[in-house]
C-alpha cells in the first residue's frame, strides 16, 4: 500500500512539475513556421527548400536635385524642373533546394519630366507676339521581366553565406515610345497674340534587348549584427534598335514622323553594403550603402555614334525589415543621395510588402 | 496518503487552469487598445496628444474634365504640414479635439524669354515660400448610440475651423515675387457623422458629413494687393473604412473618401479661381500600437477627380495617451 501510495505521489508530482515547465522547453523542431519567423540574422542568402515568397514594393521619389557632370549639386526645383517618379514592381521567387532558388521579376514606371519654359517675345510698334514653348517628356511602362537563379552555400547557414546570382532581363517590354501628343494654344487679344506650344514626348519603360546579370553577395553575422555586401554587373547582350519621333508644325497643326536609331545600352556595376541590427525577433534595422556607375554604350544621332555619358551615384539607405506576421513582413527603405556624377539625386521611400509561405510543408 | 493525493491533484488542476484566468483590465491597458479596439471616443479623463507630418508634391492634377494631366510648365511646387492634435475625454462618450498646423509651402516657376528682335534673353524665376502658423480646428465627438455591451456605435462631431493662419500674401516684391498665404482667412464649421461595427480582428465604418464655409476677404491680386469678399463652395464629404489586425499591435486600414466641394465666389459671383472640385481617394494605411505609443503611415491616392491634385499625400501620425 506504501509503494503503491508513492508511486502515485510520484506520478501525480511529474505532472505538476511537467506543467510547471512547459515553457522552458526549447523548440528544436524545424517547422515552416520556425522558418518562416527565423529572424534576418538566422537566415540564408536565398529561400528554404519549397518557400515561396511573393513582393510587391512601391518607390516614390521626389527628383528635386541632380548631379551635373563635375559632380555639383543642382536644385532641380529651383529652375521649375522637379519632378516626380512612381515605381511598382513584382517579384515571386521559390527556394528550389535550401541552396538554389529561381525567381521571376517586373515593374511599372511613371514619371514626367519637365524641361524649362522657353518664351519668345516678337514686339513691332502695332503687335506683340508671344510663343511659349513648354517641353514635357513623360516615361510610363511596364518593364522587362528579369529571370534568374541564385546558388548559395550548401551548408547551414550559422554566421557566413555566399551567394552568386544569374540572370537575363527578357526584353518583354513594348520600349518603342508612342507618338506624341503636342498641342497649340493661340490667344489673340486687340494686338497682342499668345501661343502656348506644349510638347509632350511619351516614353516607354525597358531596355529593348537582352540584358544579362551577375552578382554575388556575402553575409556575414556576428551576435545581433550582420553585415552583407553585393557586387553586380549588367550588360546587354547586343545592340538595339528604337526609334525617335520628330515633329513639324504647319497651321498649328503637328505632323509627326519616326527614325529609327541604333543604341548600345551601357554597362552598370552596383555595389551595395549593409549593416543589420536584429532589435528583436521580428524587427531588423538596415543602413545601406549604395554606389552605381553606369559607363559605356553609345546612341546614334543623325547617323553618329554618341558615347553615352558616365554616370555615377552614390545613395544612403536607412530602413527597416518588421515581421506582421509568419507570412507577411513590411520592409522600408528611405534613399538619401550622397554623390554623384551626371546622374538625378532624388530623395526616395521604397516600400515593400513580402508574402511567404511553404505550400508543400504542412 | 488521502491528503496528499488531494494536493497533488490540487496542484496540477491549478497549473492546468492557470491559462484559464481572465485578464482584469486596468487603465493602463484601455490606453494600449488600437484603433480597431478603442471606443470612438476617449474615456472619460484620458488626455491623447499626437504630431502629424503629411507631405505632397504638386507634379499631375486632374483638369475640370476629370482628366489626369502633368503640369505643363516649368514649375515645382509641394507642401508639408506639420499638424499637433490635443484630445480629452470629458465623459466616456464625450470627446474635445484641438487641432493646429504649422505649414511649409514652396512653389517655384522659371520661365526663359528671348526677345526676338535683340536675341537676348531674360530668366523669370518666381519662388513663393509659406511658412508658419496655418488655420486650427475645434471639434466636439459625442457618441450618440455608446459603444458600451455591444459592438456597434454612432457619433457625431461639431467642428469649427478657425482662421489663425496669415490669409493675404506677405512681403510682396512683384506680381510673382511673395510669401504665399498659409491660412484660408474664413471661418467654417461642419458637422459629421459616422458608425462603427467591430468583428474583432475587423472594424467597419462609414461617415458622412457637411462643411460650412464663412466668407470673408482676402488678397487675390499681388497687383492690386486690394482685399475682395469670397467665399469657398459648401463641402460634401463621405467614406467607408475597413480596418484588421494582422497581428496583436498592428492595424492594416483601408478608407474609400469621396468628397465634392462646391462652387467658390468672389464679390457673390462664380469665381473661376474658385471652381467646383471633386475626389475620390483610396488610403491605405499601417497603424502600429507599443503599449500607449501609436505611429501610423497612410498614403492618399487620388483615382479620380475634378479640379484637385492628383500627386499621392503621404501622412505619418504619432500619437501617446497619458
Amino acid at each position: 500500500m506504501k509503494r503503491t501510495s508513492l508511486i502515485i505521489s510520484l506520478i501525480l508530482a511529474s505532472a505538476f512539475v511537467s506543467n510547471e515547465i512547459n515553457g522552458q522547453k526549447v523548440i528544436t523542431v524545424r517547422d515552416k513556421y520556425v522558418l518562416l519567423t527565423m529572424p534576418y540574422s538566422e537566415r540564408p542568402l536565398s529561400l528554404y527548400r519549397g518557400q515561396i515568397q511573393a513582393s510587391a514594393g512601391y518607390k516614390f521619389a521626389v527628383r528635386a536635385q541632380s548631379f551635373n557632370k563635375e559632380g555639383d549639386l543642382v536644385h532641380l526645383k529651383d529652375f521649375g524642373t522637379g519632378s516626380v517618379y512612381h515605381y511598382y514592381f513584382g517579384e515571386i521567387k521559390f527556394g528550389v533546394t535550401d541552396f538554389m532558388e529561381i525567381g521571376a521579376v517586373t515593374n511599372f514606371l511613371r514619371r514626367g519630366i519637365r524641361d524649362a519654359t522657353v518664351t519668345v517675345v516678337s514686339a513691332t510698334t502695332t503687335a506683340t507676339e508671344r510663343i511659349t514653348v513648354n517641353k514635357l517628356t513623360e516615361s510610363k511602362g511596364m518593364g522587362d521581366i528579369f529571370l534568374y537563379t541564385s546558388v548559395r552555400l550548401p551548408v547551414e547557414y550559422r554566421w557566413f553565406d555566399f551567394a552568386v546570382k544569374g540572370g537575363m532581363f527578357i526584353p518583354s517590354a513594348r520600349y518603342e515610345p508612342q507618338k506624341p501628343a503636342n498641342t497649340v494654344k493661340a490667344v489673340s487679344l486687340a494686338s497682342e497674340t499668345s501661343t502656348t506650344i506644349n510638347l509632350h514626348y511619351k516614353n516607354r519603360n525597358g531596355y529593348g534587348v537582352p540584358v544579362w546579370l551577375a552578382a554575388a553577395a556575402a553575409k556575414f553575422t556576428y551576435g545581433d549584427l550582420s553585415v552583407v555586401a553585393e557586387w553586380s554587373v549588367r550588360d546587354p547582350v547586343k545592340e538595339g534598335q528604337n526609334i525617335r519621333w520628330e515633329e513639324t508644325l504647319a497651321e498649328k497643326v503637328f505632323s509627326y514622323y519616326d527614325r529609327s536609331y541604333t543604341y548600345l545600352l551601357s554597362r552598370t556595376c552596383t555595389i551595395d553594403a549593409s549593416l543589420h541590427y536584429q532589435a528583436t525577433g521580428w524587427f531588423n534595422l538596415s543602413l545601406n550603402g549604395s554606389w552605381f556607375r553606369s559607363k559605356g554604350g553609345w546612341t546614334e544621332y543623325w547617323g553618329n555614334r554618341y558615347e553615352n555619358p558616365e554616370k555615377r551615384l552614390l545613395n544612403l539607405e536607412p530602413g527597416f525589415e518588421l515581421q506582421i506576421s509568419p507570412g507577411l513582413t513590411v520592409y522600408q527603405v528611405a534613399g538619401f543621395p550622397v554623390s554623384g556624377k551626371d546622374s538625378d539625386a532624388p530623395f526616395y521611400l521604397y516600400t515593400t510588402i513580402s508574402f511567404n509561405m511553404f505550400p508543400f510543408l504542412r | 496518503m488521502k491528503k496528499t493525493v488531494i494536493i497533488y491533484l490540487f496542484l496540477a488542476l491549478v497549473a492546468e487552469g492557470f491559462s484559464q484566468t481572465e485578464k482584469l483590465l486596468v487603465p493602463s491597458d484601455l490606453k494600449q487598445q488600437t484603433i480597431v479596439t478603442e471606443p470612438v471616443t476617449l474615456r472619460k479623463g484620458f488626455f491623447r496628444a499626437g504630431l502629424l507630418l503629411d507631405y505632397r508634391v504638386a507634379d499631375r492634377f486632374f483638369n475640370d474634365s476629370g482628366e489626369k494631366e502633368y503640369y505643363e510648365s516649368s514649375s515645382f511646387g509641394s507642401k508639408a504640414a506639420y499638424g499637433i492634435t490635443l484630445q480629452y475625454g470629458i465623459t466616456d462618450r464625450f470627446q474635445i479635439d484641438v487641432v493646429s498646423e504649422y505649414l511649409n509651402k514652396l512653389q517655384e516657376i522659371q520661365n526663359t524669354e528671348i526677345d526676338a528682335a535683340t536675341n537676348t534673353s531674360t530668366v523669370t524665376v518666381a519662388q513663393q515660400k509659406g511658412f508658419g502658423l496655418g488655420d486650427s480646428h475645434i471639434a466636439l465627438k459625442y457618441q450618440l448610440i455608446p459603444e458600451i455591451e455591444r459592438t456597434f456605435s454612432l457619433s457625431g462631431r461639431l467642428r469649427v475651423t478657425v482662421p489663425t493662419g496669415e490669409k493675404n500674401p506677405r512681403n510682396i516684391r512683384s506680381e510673382n515675387q511673395f510669401d504665399l498665404p498659409v491660412g484660408d482667412g474664413t471661418f467654417a464649421v461642419s458637422m459629421n457623422l459616422s458608425a462603427r461595427k467591430i468583428a474583432y480582428p475587423y472594424s467597419f465604418s462609414v461617415y458622412a458629413g457637411y462643411t460650412y464655409n464663412f466668407s470673408g476677404e482676402k488678397v487675390f491680386n499681388t497687383l492690386t494687393q486690394v482685399e475682395r469678399q469670397f467665399r469657398y463652395g459648401n463641402l460634401f464629404e463621405t467614406g467607408l473604412n475597413a480596418s484588421l489586425h494582422l497581428n496583436e499591435w498592428i492595424v492594416f486600414g483601408n478608407e474609400i473618401n469621396l468628397y465634392s466641394e462646391g462652387q467658390g465666389e468672389i464679390d457673390n459671383e462664380a469665381a473661376p479661381l474658385l471652381p467646383a472640385s471633386l475626389a475620390f481617394s483610396y488610403e491605405p494605411s499601417l497603424v502600429f500600437q507599443v503599449h500607449r505609443f501609436r505611429l501610423g503611415e497612410s498614403v492618399r491616392i487620388p483615382l479620380l477627380g475634378k479640379n484637385v491634385p492628383a500627386d499621392p499625400l503621404f501622412v505619418l501620425i504619432a500619437q501617446y495617451v497619458f
